[in-house]
Protein backbone atom coordinates (compact mmCIF):
# COMPACT_ATOMS: atom_id res chain seq x y z
CA UNK A 1 0.00 0.00 0.00
CA UNK A 2 2.41 2.07 0.76
CA UNK A 3 4.47 2.00 -2.52
CA UNK A 4 1.75 3.22 -4.48
CA UNK A 5 2.05 6.41 -3.07
CA UNK A 6 4.97 8.66 -3.81
CA UNK A 7 5.31 10.11 -0.19
CA UNK A 8 3.46 10.23 3.27
CA UNK A 9 1.99 13.41 1.67
CA UNK A 10 0.91 12.30 -1.12
CA UNK A 11 -0.96 9.08 0.53
CA UNK A 12 -2.51 11.48 3.10
CA UNK A 13 -4.18 13.77 0.79
CA UNK A 14 -5.26 11.61 -1.76
CA UNK A 15 -7.14 9.43 1.00
CA UNK A 16 -8.56 12.14 2.70
CA UNK A 17 -10.05 13.91 -0.78
CA UNK A 18 -11.02 10.72 -1.49
CA UNK A 19 -12.83 10.51 1.73
CA UNK A 20 -14.59 13.60 1.35
CA UNK A 21 -15.96 13.01 -2.32
CA UNK A 22 -17.22 9.82 -0.60
CA UNK A 23 -18.58 11.49 2.16
CA UNK A 24 -20.15 14.37 -0.16
CA UNK A 25 -21.65 11.60 -2.55
CA UNK A 26 -23.83 10.03 0.17
CA UNK A 27 -24.32 13.21 2.23
CA UNK A 28 -25.61 15.21 -0.53
CA UNK A 29 -28.15 12.65 -1.96
CA UNK A 30 -25.61 11.30 -4.34
CA UNK A 31 -24.43 14.41 -5.94
CA UNK A 32 -28.41 15.34 -6.11
CA UNK A 33 -27.78 18.79 -3.85
CA UNK A 34 -24.28 20.22 -4.44
CA UNK A 35 -25.07 23.87 -4.54
CA UNK A 36 -22.05 24.81 -7.34
CA UNK A 37 -22.40 28.58 -6.62
CA UNK A 38 -20.22 27.62 -3.47
CA UNK A 39 -17.67 25.42 -5.51
CA UNK A 40 -15.18 28.47 -5.06
CA UNK A 41 -14.84 27.27 -1.35
CA UNK A 42 -14.49 23.32 -2.41
CA UNK A 43 -11.41 23.97 -4.56
CA UNK A 44 -10.30 26.15 -1.68
CA UNK A 45 -10.82 23.37 0.96
CA UNK A 46 -8.55 20.75 -0.95
CA UNK A 47 -6.08 23.74 -1.11
CA UNK A 48 -6.27 23.83 2.12
CA UNK A 49 -5.98 19.99 2.74
CA UNK A 50 -2.71 20.12 0.51
CA UNK A 51 -1.23 22.69 2.54
CA UNK A 52 -2.46 21.20 6.23
CA UNK A 53 -0.61 18.26 5.63
CA UNK A 54 2.48 19.43 4.45
CA UNK A 55 2.97 21.61 7.24
CA UNK A 56 1.12 18.60 9.43
CA UNK A 57 3.83 16.11 8.30
CA UNK A 58 6.52 18.58 8.48
CA UNK A 59 5.67 19.37 12.00
CA UNK A 60 4.87 15.75 13.60
CA UNK A 61 8.71 14.50 11.75
CA UNK A 62 10.50 16.45 14.84
CA UNK A 63 11.41 14.00 17.57
CA UNK A 64 9.24 15.50 20.03
CA UNK A 65 6.72 15.96 18.33
CA UNK A 66 6.16 12.12 17.39
CA UNK A 67 6.53 11.25 20.50
CA UNK A 68 3.25 13.13 21.74
CA UNK A 69 1.46 12.14 18.88
CA UNK A 70 2.46 8.72 19.00
CA UNK A 71 2.02 8.23 23.10
CA UNK A 72 -1.30 10.77 22.84
CA UNK A 73 -3.46 8.33 19.95
CA UNK A 74 -2.72 5.39 22.34
CA UNK A 75 -3.67 7.34 25.43
CA UNK A 76 -6.85 8.75 23.74
CA UNK A 77 -9.16 6.89 25.44
CA UNK A 78 -8.57 7.72 28.88
CA UNK A 79 -11.05 8.45 31.23
CA UNK A 80 -10.35 11.78 31.62
CA UNK A 81 -10.12 12.46 28.08
CA UNK A 82 -13.97 14.01 27.18
CA UNK A 83 -13.07 16.48 30.51
CA UNK A 84 -9.89 17.40 29.83
CA UNK A 85 -11.11 18.39 26.05
CA UNK A 86 -14.09 20.12 27.00
CA UNK A 87 -11.89 22.17 29.31
CA UNK A 88 -8.97 22.55 26.61
CA UNK A 89 -11.39 23.24 23.10
CA UNK A 90 -14.70 24.13 24.30
CA UNK A 91 -14.64 26.34 27.40
CA UNK A 92 -11.17 27.21 27.04
CA UNK A 93 -10.50 27.34 31.00
CA UNK A 94 -7.01 27.79 30.92
CA UNK A 95 -7.31 31.28 28.76
CA UNK A 96 -9.49 32.10 32.01
CA UNK A 97 -6.88 31.46 33.94
CA UNK A 98 -5.17 34.04 31.84
CA UNK A 99 -7.90 36.98 32.51
CA UNK A 100 -11.28 37.26 31.53
CA UNK A 101 -10.83 39.98 28.56
CA UNK A 102 -8.86 37.28 26.58
CA UNK A 103 -10.80 34.70 27.43
CA UNK A 104 -13.94 36.66 26.02
CA UNK A 105 -11.70 37.52 23.15
CA UNK A 106 -11.25 33.71 22.52
CA UNK A 107 -14.57 32.72 23.07
CA UNK A 108 -15.64 35.38 20.28
CA UNK A 109 -13.00 34.65 17.90
CA UNK A 110 -12.73 30.69 18.68
CA UNK A 111 -16.81 29.87 18.88
CA UNK A 112 -17.82 32.67 15.96
CA UNK A 113 -15.09 30.74 13.86
CA UNK A 114 -16.19 27.23 14.68
CA UNK A 115 -20.11 28.44 14.23
CA UNK A 116 -19.29 29.89 10.63
CA UNK A 117 -16.79 26.32 9.84
CA UNK A 118 -19.79 23.98 11.00
CA UNK A 119 -22.27 26.12 8.70
CA UNK A 120 -20.30 26.81 6.03
CA UNK A 121 -18.84 23.35 4.62
CA UNK A 122 -21.69 21.34 5.40
CA UNK A 123 -23.47 23.94 2.76
CA UNK A 124 -20.63 23.54 0.48
CA UNK A 125 -20.89 19.80 0.10
CA UNK A 126 -24.26 19.54 0.29
CA UNK A 127 -24.24 17.90 3.83
CA UNK A 128 -27.07 20.41 4.93
CA UNK A 129 -29.68 21.89 2.50
CA UNK A 130 -33.80 23.04 3.43
CA UNK A 131 -36.37 21.58 1.50
CA UNK A 132 -39.70 22.91 1.17
CA UNK A 133 -42.40 20.00 0.90
CA UNK A 134 -45.48 21.76 2.88
CA UNK A 135 -45.59 26.09 2.13
CA UNK A 136 -44.57 27.49 5.02
CA UNK A 137 -42.15 25.07 6.33
CA UNK A 138 -39.01 23.78 5.78
CA UNK A 139 -37.29 20.23 6.31
CA UNK A 140 -33.85 20.65 7.42
CA UNK A 141 -31.76 17.75 5.47
CA UNK A 142 -28.66 16.81 7.31
CA UNK A 143 -26.40 14.66 5.34
CA UNK A 144 -29.26 13.18 3.21
CA UNK A 145 -31.79 12.63 6.16
CA UNK A 146 -34.67 15.01 6.97
CA UNK A 147 -33.97 16.15 10.20
CA UNK A 148 -36.95 18.26 10.97
CA UNK A 149 -39.39 20.51 9.79
CA UNK A 150 -39.43 23.92 11.04
CA UNK A 151 -42.16 27.20 10.23
CA UNK A 152 -39.96 29.43 7.95
CA UNK A 153 -40.62 32.25 10.17
CA UNK A 154 -39.89 30.31 13.37
CA UNK A 155 -37.08 31.43 15.57
CA UNK A 156 -35.45 28.06 14.91
CA UNK A 157 -35.28 29.08 11.51
CA UNK A 158 -34.50 32.94 11.92
CA UNK A 159 -31.00 31.50 13.84
CA UNK A 160 -30.66 28.87 11.44
CA UNK A 161 -30.39 31.78 8.51
CA UNK A 162 -28.73 34.26 10.17
CA UNK A 163 -26.31 31.57 11.83
CA UNK A 164 -23.70 33.29 9.81
CA UNK A 165 -24.35 36.88 10.49
CA UNK A 166 -24.26 35.79 14.25
CA UNK A 167 -20.68 34.48 14.23
CA UNK A 168 -19.64 37.52 12.28
CA UNK A 169 -20.51 39.71 14.93
CA UNK A 170 -18.79 37.14 17.28
CA UNK A 171 -15.69 37.16 15.12
CA UNK A 172 -15.68 41.36 14.66
CA UNK A 173 -16.06 41.76 18.31
CA UNK A 174 -13.40 39.24 18.70
CA UNK A 175 -10.97 40.78 16.91
CA UNK A 176 -11.42 44.03 17.76
CA UNK A 177 -10.69 42.86 21.54
CA UNK A 178 -7.79 41.13 20.25
CA UNK A 179 -6.77 44.43 18.08
CA UNK A 180 -6.54 46.67 21.27
CA UNK A 181 -5.17 44.17 23.63
CA UNK A 182 -2.23 43.79 20.87
CA UNK A 183 -2.13 47.49 20.74
CA UNK A 184 -2.18 47.86 24.86
CA UNK A 185 -0.29 44.85 26.21
CA UNK A 186 3.07 45.22 26.74
CA UNK A 187 4.49 41.53 26.48
CA UNK A 188 2.43 41.36 22.99
CA UNK A 189 3.50 44.63 21.42
CA UNK A 190 7.37 43.76 22.36
CA UNK A 191 6.80 40.33 20.57
CA UNK A 192 4.29 40.70 17.98
CA UNK A 193 4.70 41.03 13.87
CA UNK A 194 2.70 42.56 11.52
CA UNK A 195 2.53 38.86 9.77
CA UNK A 196 2.32 36.58 12.26
CA UNK A 197 -0.14 38.36 14.72
CA UNK A 198 -2.25 41.01 12.78
CA UNK A 199 -2.23 39.42 9.52
CA UNK A 200 -4.59 36.73 10.96
CA UNK A 201 -6.89 39.45 12.80
CA UNK A 202 -6.77 41.21 9.19
CA UNK A 203 -7.81 38.08 7.62
CA UNK A 204 -10.85 37.25 9.58
CA UNK A 205 -11.98 40.99 9.73
CA UNK A 206 -12.15 41.21 6.05
CA UNK A 207 -14.06 37.77 5.96
CA UNK A 208 -16.70 39.04 8.57
CA UNK A 209 -16.91 42.42 6.79
CA UNK A 210 -17.20 41.15 3.18
CA UNK A 211 -19.87 38.42 4.60
CA UNK A 212 -21.99 40.92 6.12
CA UNK A 213 -21.76 43.17 3.59
CA UNK A 214 -23.92 40.13 1.46
CA UNK A 215 -26.47 40.44 4.16
CA UNK A 216 -26.30 44.21 4.04
CA UNK A 217 -26.68 43.88 0.18
CA UNK A 218 -30.25 41.47 0.38
CA UNK A 219 -31.86 43.55 3.35
CA UNK A 220 -30.89 46.94 2.35
CA UNK A 221 -30.04 47.13 -1.35
CA UNK A 222 -32.25 44.91 -3.04
CA UNK A 223 -29.32 42.78 -4.08
CA UNK A 224 -27.22 45.32 -5.16
CA UNK A 225 -23.35 44.45 -5.64
CA UNK A 226 -24.60 40.65 -4.64
CA UNK A 227 -22.03 38.82 -7.16
CA UNK A 228 -19.29 41.09 -7.17
CA UNK A 229 -19.45 41.00 -3.60
CA UNK A 230 -19.83 37.51 -2.94
CA UNK A 231 -16.68 36.79 -5.07
CA UNK A 232 -14.58 39.06 -3.01
CA UNK A 233 -16.07 37.25 0.27
CA UNK A 234 -15.30 33.96 -1.19
CA UNK A 235 -11.76 35.18 -2.67
CA UNK A 236 -11.62 35.91 1.35
CA UNK A 237 -12.58 32.60 2.78
CA UNK A 238 -10.15 31.34 0.34
CA UNK A 239 -6.77 33.44 1.12
CA UNK A 240 -7.74 32.41 5.05
CA UNK A 241 -7.63 28.61 4.30
CA UNK A 242 -4.53 28.77 1.95
CA UNK A 243 -3.11 31.06 4.84
CA UNK A 244 -4.72 28.82 7.72
CA UNK A 245 -2.00 26.16 8.37
CA UNK A 246 1.05 28.14 8.30
CA UNK A 247 0.87 31.28 10.24
CA UNK A 248 -0.99 32.08 13.87
CA UNK A 249 -4.26 30.10 12.99
CA UNK A 250 -2.31 26.86 12.63
CA UNK A 251 -2.79 26.11 16.21
CA UNK A 252 -6.81 25.83 15.60
CA UNK A 253 -6.42 22.44 13.61
CA UNK A 254 -3.00 21.40 16.22
CA UNK A 255 -4.60 22.81 19.58
CA UNK A 256 -6.13 19.12 20.13
CA UNK A 257 -2.08 18.05 20.88
CA UNK A 258 -2.85 20.05 23.86
CA UNK A 259 -4.98 16.95 25.47
CA UNK A 260 -2.31 14.28 24.15
CA UNK A 261 0.15 16.51 26.25
CA UNK A 262 -2.20 16.42 29.37
CA UNK A 263 -3.05 12.49 29.07
CA UNK A 264 0.24 11.80 28.50
CA UNK A 265 1.20 13.03 31.56
CA UNK A 266 -1.17 12.19 33.82
CA UNK A 267 -0.80 8.45 32.54
CA UNK A 268 2.51 7.62 33.02
CA UNK A 269 2.67 10.32 35.96
CA UNK A 270 0.73 7.79 37.85
CA UNK A 271 2.54 4.97 36.67
CA UNK A 272 6.20 5.98 37.50
CA UNK A 273 7.58 8.62 39.12
CA UNK A 274 11.10 9.90 38.61
CA UNK A 275 13.07 11.13 41.96
CA UNK A 276 15.58 13.59 41.94
CA UNK A 277 19.37 11.83 41.39
CA UNK A 278 20.13 13.91 44.02
CA UNK A 279 17.23 15.33 46.78
CA UNK A 280 15.25 11.81 45.97
CA UNK A 281 11.99 13.86 45.32
CA UNK A 282 9.61 12.86 42.58
CA UNK A 283 9.44 15.16 39.72
CA UNK A 284 8.69 14.34 36.23
CA UNK A 285 7.18 10.67 35.00
CA UNK A 286 9.72 8.28 34.44
CA UNK A 287 8.89 7.85 30.70
CA UNK A 288 8.76 12.27 29.81
CA UNK A 289 12.27 12.00 31.76
CA UNK A 290 13.65 9.27 29.11
CA UNK A 291 11.84 11.01 26.15
CA UNK A 292 13.45 14.21 26.81
CA UNK A 293 16.68 12.55 27.20
CA UNK A 294 16.30 10.83 23.69
CA UNK A 295 14.76 13.86 22.19
CA UNK A 296 17.79 15.96 23.25
CA UNK A 297 20.39 13.45 22.39
CA UNK A 298 18.73 13.41 18.75
CA UNK A 299 19.48 17.18 18.39
CA UNK A 300 23.03 16.42 19.63
CA UNK A 301 22.93 17.11 22.93
CA UNK A 302 23.40 15.02 26.19
CA UNK A 303 24.09 16.45 29.53
CA UNK A 304 25.47 13.84 31.01
CA UNK A 305 27.97 15.03 33.80
CA UNK A 306 30.92 13.50 35.39
CA UNK A 307 28.95 13.26 38.58
CA UNK A 308 27.56 10.30 37.23
CA UNK A 309 23.92 11.52 36.30
CA UNK A 310 21.87 13.28 33.16
CA UNK A 311 20.61 16.84 34.10
CA UNK A 312 17.52 15.66 33.30
CA UNK A 313 17.26 13.60 35.93
CA UNK A 314 17.63 16.35 38.63
CA UNK A 315 14.61 17.62 40.00
CA UNK A 316 14.35 21.96 39.35
CA UNK A 317 16.03 23.60 41.89
CA UNK A 318 18.95 21.12 42.23
CA UNK A 319 19.63 21.63 39.11
CA UNK A 320 19.72 25.33 39.33
CA UNK A 321 22.26 24.63 42.77
CA UNK A 322 24.32 22.21 40.60
CA UNK A 323 24.97 25.08 38.05
CA UNK A 324 26.14 26.66 40.86
CA UNK A 325 28.78 24.15 41.93
CA UNK A 326 29.72 24.01 38.57
CA UNK A 327 30.35 27.94 38.77
CA UNK A 328 32.46 27.88 41.84
CA UNK A 329 33.51 24.14 42.68
CA UNK A 330 31.55 23.93 46.33
CA UNK A 331 28.53 21.32 45.94
CA UNK A 332 25.70 23.64 46.26
CA UNK A 333 23.25 20.78 45.55
CA UNK A 334 24.51 18.67 48.05
CA UNK A 335 23.68 20.94 50.71
CA UNK A 336 20.58 19.84 52.43
CA UNK A 337 18.85 23.72 52.39
CA UNK A 338 16.21 24.63 51.07
CA UNK A 339 16.26 27.49 48.21
CA UNK A 340 15.05 30.66 50.29
CA UNK A 341 13.38 33.86 49.19
CA UNK A 342 12.89 33.06 45.38
CA UNK A 343 9.69 34.66 44.50
CA UNK A 344 9.82 38.64 45.12
CA UNK A 345 5.91 39.94 45.61
CA UNK A 346 5.37 41.98 42.14
CA UNK B 1 24.87 46.28 17.89
CA UNK B 2 24.69 43.14 19.61
CA UNK B 3 24.70 44.42 23.70
CA UNK B 4 24.65 41.11 26.25
CA UNK B 5 23.67 40.03 29.61
CA UNK B 6 26.82 40.08 31.62
CA UNK B 7 27.31 38.66 34.93
CA UNK B 8 30.22 39.37 37.61
CA UNK B 9 29.43 36.96 40.17
CA UNK B 10 31.98 37.84 42.88
CA UNK B 11 29.81 40.81 43.25
CA UNK B 12 26.07 39.51 44.49
CA UNK B 13 25.48 40.89 47.78
CA UNK B 14 21.80 38.79 47.87
CA UNK B 15 19.54 41.74 47.78
CA UNK B 16 17.55 40.26 45.18
CA UNK B 17 16.51 43.41 43.52
CA UNK B 18 16.77 41.65 40.39
CA UNK B 19 13.78 39.53 41.27
CA UNK B 20 11.92 42.36 42.32
CA UNK B 21 12.46 44.20 39.01
CA UNK B 22 12.01 40.92 37.55
CA UNK B 23 8.24 41.02 38.19
CA UNK B 24 8.06 44.50 37.01
CA UNK B 25 8.80 44.05 33.06
CA UNK B 26 5.98 45.02 30.37
CA UNK B 27 4.39 41.70 30.48
CA UNK B 28 6.09 39.95 32.96
CA UNK B 29 2.75 39.75 34.76
CA UNK B 30 4.10 40.33 38.24
CA UNK B 31 6.40 36.62 38.59
CA UNK B 32 9.78 36.90 38.64
CA UNK B 33 12.07 34.56 36.21
CA UNK B 34 14.86 34.52 37.69
CA UNK B 35 16.76 33.25 40.99
CA UNK B 36 19.39 34.26 43.71
CA UNK B 37 20.90 30.83 45.69
CA UNK B 38 22.96 30.85 48.41
CA UNK B 39 26.48 29.04 47.12
CA UNK B 40 27.43 27.56 50.91
CA UNK B 41 24.28 28.85 52.80
CA UNK B 42 25.83 26.81 56.22
CA UNK B 43 29.02 28.64 56.17
CA UNK B 44 29.08 31.89 54.59
CA UNK B 45 26.70 34.44 52.65
CA UNK B 46 27.81 34.49 49.32
CA UNK B 47 25.07 34.47 46.72
CA UNK B 48 24.82 34.01 42.70
CA UNK B 49 22.33 35.19 40.71
CA UNK B 50 20.84 33.02 38.05
CA UNK B 51 18.44 33.26 34.74
CA UNK B 52 17.82 32.12 31.64
CA UNK B 53 21.50 31.99 29.94
CA UNK B 54 19.69 32.39 26.41
CA UNK B 55 21.39 29.14 24.96
CA UNK B 56 22.31 29.66 20.99
CA UNK B 57 21.18 26.02 20.79
CA UNK B 58 18.20 26.22 23.66
CA UNK B 59 17.88 22.60 24.78
CA UNK B 60 14.17 23.70 25.57
CA UNK B 61 13.12 25.08 22.07
CA UNK B 62 14.64 21.94 20.79
CA UNK B 63 12.59 19.31 23.17
CA UNK B 64 9.14 21.65 22.40
CA UNK B 65 6.88 19.73 20.48
CA UNK B 66 4.58 22.78 19.16
CA UNK B 67 7.54 24.99 18.17
CA UNK B 68 6.05 26.87 20.67
CA UNK B 69 9.93 28.70 21.87
CA UNK B 70 11.31 31.04 19.27
CA UNK B 71 14.72 32.25 19.43
CA UNK B 72 14.79 35.87 18.55
CA UNK B 73 17.44 37.79 15.94
CA UNK B 74 18.95 38.98 18.73
CA UNK B 75 19.45 35.85 20.46
CA UNK B 76 16.79 36.25 22.85
CA UNK B 77 15.05 32.71 24.00
CA UNK B 78 11.58 33.88 24.42
CA UNK B 79 8.64 32.45 26.14
CA UNK B 80 6.33 29.84 24.92
CA UNK B 81 4.04 30.95 22.73
CA UNK B 82 0.52 31.13 24.48
CA UNK B 83 -1.61 29.77 21.52
CA UNK B 84 0.95 27.14 20.90
CA UNK B 85 2.18 26.22 24.03
CA UNK B 86 0.54 22.36 24.90
CA UNK B 87 1.46 22.04 28.40
CA UNK B 88 3.93 19.07 28.31
CA UNK B 89 6.62 20.63 30.26
CA UNK B 90 9.58 18.71 28.32
CA UNK B 91 11.24 22.55 28.59
CA UNK B 92 11.14 22.49 32.02
CA UNK B 93 13.15 18.82 31.74
CA UNK B 94 14.96 19.85 28.87
CA UNK B 95 16.94 22.90 30.19
CA UNK B 96 20.54 22.49 31.74
CA UNK B 97 20.34 25.20 33.74
CA UNK B 98 16.49 24.48 35.54
CA UNK B 99 14.94 27.74 34.15
CA UNK B 100 11.77 27.66 32.90
CA UNK B 101 8.68 27.86 35.09
CA UNK B 102 5.23 26.51 34.77
CA UNK B 103 2.02 27.59 35.78
CA UNK B 104 -0.67 24.39 35.65
CA UNK B 105 -3.62 26.61 35.94
CA UNK B 106 -2.95 28.92 32.49
CA UNK B 107 -1.11 25.75 31.29
CA UNK B 108 1.44 27.83 30.18
CA UNK B 109 5.67 27.53 30.43
CA UNK B 110 7.25 31.35 31.10
CA UNK B 111 10.27 32.17 31.34
CA UNK B 112 13.28 35.10 31.31
CA UNK B 113 12.67 36.27 28.08
CA UNK B 114 15.23 39.16 28.25
CA UNK B 115 13.20 41.92 28.89
CA UNK B 116 12.31 41.83 25.15
CA UNK B 117 10.35 44.67 25.04
CA UNK B 118 13.64 46.73 26.41
CA UNK B 119 16.47 45.25 25.16
CA UNK B 120 15.55 44.78 21.15
CA UNK B 121 15.47 48.38 21.78
CA UNK B 122 19.15 48.09 23.48
CA UNK B 123 17.54 49.35 27.07
CA UNK B 124 19.41 47.22 29.51
CA UNK B 125 16.82 44.19 31.11
CA UNK B 126 14.94 45.22 34.42
CA UNK B 127 17.21 43.04 36.40
CA UNK B 128 20.61 44.99 35.07
CA UNK B 129 19.19 48.08 35.45
CA UNK B 130 18.55 48.21 38.97
CA UNK B 131 21.21 45.85 40.27
CA UNK B 132 23.38 48.28 43.03
CA UNK B 133 26.78 45.97 42.46
CA UNK B 134 26.63 45.47 39.25
CA UNK B 135 26.32 42.13 38.81
CA UNK B 136 24.39 42.15 36.06
CA UNK B 137 25.38 44.59 33.67
CA UNK B 138 24.27 45.34 30.07
CA UNK B 139 27.46 45.30 27.97
CA UNK B 140 28.71 45.97 24.23
CA UNK B 141 31.14 43.20 22.16
CA UNK B 142 33.82 45.94 23.11
CA UNK B 143 33.43 46.42 26.38
CA UNK B 144 32.96 42.78 27.30
CA UNK B 145 35.63 42.38 24.89
CA UNK B 146 37.56 44.64 27.52
CA UNK B 147 36.50 42.83 30.43
CA UNK B 148 37.86 39.48 29.42
CA UNK B 149 41.33 41.32 28.72
CA UNK B 150 41.58 43.16 31.71
CA UNK B 151 40.65 39.47 33.51
CA UNK B 152 43.71 37.68 31.45
CA UNK B 153 47.20 37.21 33.93
CA UNK B 154 49.20 36.56 31.64
CA UNK B 155 48.53 32.61 30.67
CA UNK B 156 45.97 32.61 33.53
CA UNK B 157 42.64 34.12 34.31
CA UNK B 158 41.97 35.79 37.58
CA UNK B 159 38.21 33.86 36.90
CA UNK B 160 37.75 30.13 37.74
CA UNK B 161 37.97 29.24 34.20
CA UNK B 162 39.61 25.77 33.76
CA UNK B 163 36.22 23.73 33.04
CA UNK B 164 33.69 24.70 31.03
CA UNK B 165 30.80 25.90 33.67
CA UNK B 166 28.06 25.71 30.78
CA UNK B 167 26.71 23.57 28.24
CA UNK B 168 27.20 24.91 25.15
CA UNK B 169 27.26 28.47 24.16
CA UNK B 170 25.45 30.97 25.08
CA UNK B 171 23.98 34.84 24.43
CA UNK B 172 24.41 35.89 28.40
CA UNK B 173 28.00 36.17 29.68
CA UNK B 174 29.03 35.18 32.87
CA UNK B 175 32.57 36.15 34.91
CA UNK B 176 32.99 33.03 37.32
CA UNK B 177 34.10 33.88 41.24
CA UNK B 178 37.54 34.66 40.91
CA UNK B 179 40.54 33.67 43.00
CA UNK B 180 42.20 36.67 42.79
CA UNK B 181 39.81 39.41 43.07
CA UNK B 182 39.72 43.24 44.05
CA UNK B 183 41.86 44.94 41.73
CA UNK B 184 39.28 46.40 39.56
CA UNK B 185 36.68 43.84 39.50
CA UNK B 186 34.60 45.95 41.89
CA UNK B 187 34.60 48.92 40.22
CA UNK B 188 34.36 47.97 36.63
Amino acid sequence: MDRAFASKFAKSVFLTVCGLIVLMYIGSRFFTHVDLALYGYMVGTVVFICGFFYRFIAWGERPPTKIIIKKGIKLLFRKSTPKTSADHLVTYRFIWNRGWWRWLQHILLGWGCIISAMVTFPLVFGWMYFTMEDNGFYTVVGFGLDIMTIPADGFLAYLFFNALNISAFMVIGGVCMALYRRIKNMQAKAEQTFVYDFLPLYLLLFVSITGLLLTVSNMFLHGWGHPVMSLIHQWSVIMTLIYLPFGKLAHIPFRPLSVFARNYREHYGQQAMKPCSVCGTPFVSMEQSGDVVDVLKQNGMQFNMEDGFNLAELCLPCRRKYRLSRFTGIPTHTIPVKEANQNAKG
Amino acid sequence: MKQHLYIEMDNCIGCRSCLAACTQCGGHDERNRNYVYDVNPLVDRQTIPLMCLHCVNPACARSCPAQAIQVTEEGAVLSALVEKCIGCQNCTIACPYGIPKFDEEQNLMYKCDLCYDRTKEGIPPMCASVCPTNTLQWLTEEELAAKKAQHQMGKWTASRDFLDPLEGETNVKISLPGIIQGKQKLFV
